[in-house]
């Protein structure tokens, strides 16, 4: 399933997945940030509350859209990830340049 | 092999049927519920990994069969995975990618939180053997 949420708020924009940020539900969230961030909106706050399970495509996705939103100027933060996401950040060192923050408020401190 | 501690599933290689490994792990650790569910959860995050290299590079695409087993023991879990996909040699013992790369980290997380990962090709089929110890600590 490759649903997904999106709130545009302006100054920045949410995209809330659900269930498995997999193989199957990240090609579409990594299409959705390169059109945002092509169409100036490239600050985005990922809401990963309702996910349950990420995977390195996942992973790569959002990766992948970070270095888009930062080469306009841009970020892509994570928010609300649960146990899981959080462990396979530390495992891959991913946490050091996607720091999860607890809530899409927190994520938003400096914009 | 009694059977009351396995835990099986068979069907083709497509992305729709992830869902299912994840229902057959979800079973195992139901029937189980001495498991600490961190040693759940990264055996799930490992054993997916495995199971995607098969959907995404098994040929020819959508016709690749395999079958999953699970074990629950008293001192590890473990999953075999059979594939009908062509021929596969598996990079071992890569190193994590660096921050900024998009792919190559499935393998490496897979290694990360396995006690074990082994690999064979069996006449037609490739045979992966994927175990984790339970109750270590730290978990990760």
């Amino acid at each position: 399933m490759s649903n997904f949420n999106e709130a545009d708020q302006g100054t920045y924009v949410v995209l809330a997945p659900e269930g498995k940020f997999n193989l199957v539900a990240a090609p579409p969230i990594k299409a959705r940030i390169d059109d945002l961030v092509a169409a100036g909106k490239a600050r985005i706050v990922v809401d990963l509350q309702a996910v349950d399970f990420i995977d390195s495509s996942g992973l790569g996705a959002l990766i992948g859209g970070l270095k888009t939103a930062r080469q306009q100027g841009g970020d892509v933060r994570i928010a609300a990830a649960g146990e899981q996401v959080r462990a396979v950040l530390k495992l891959t060192n991913l946490d050091r340049i996607l720091s999860p923050y607890d809530t899409v408020e927190e994520a938003l401190h400096d914009w | 092999m009694t059977g009351e501690n396995e835990y099986v599933l068979e069907g083709f290689a497509v992305p729709d049927q992830l869902d299912a490994v994840h229902a057959l792990l979800a079973e195992a650790a139901a029937a189980h519920p001495e498991l600490d569910p961190m040693d759940v959860m990264l055996f799930e995050t490992a054993i997916i990994e495995i199971a995607n290299n098969v959907v995404e590079y098994g040929q020819p695409e959508g016709e690749v069969h395999w079958k999953f087993t699970i074990r629950v023991r008293e001192d590890e879990i473990e999953a075999e995975l059979d594939d009908t996909g062509q021929v596969f040699t598996p990079t071992q013992g890569a190193a994590m990618p660096g921050e900024d790369a998009e792919g190559g980290r499935g393998l490496a997380i897979a290694e990360a939180v396995l006690d074990k990962i082994e690999f064979e090709r069996l006449d037609d089929t490739n045979h992966w053997r994927m175990v984790r110890r339970l109750g270590q600590t730290p978990p990760v």
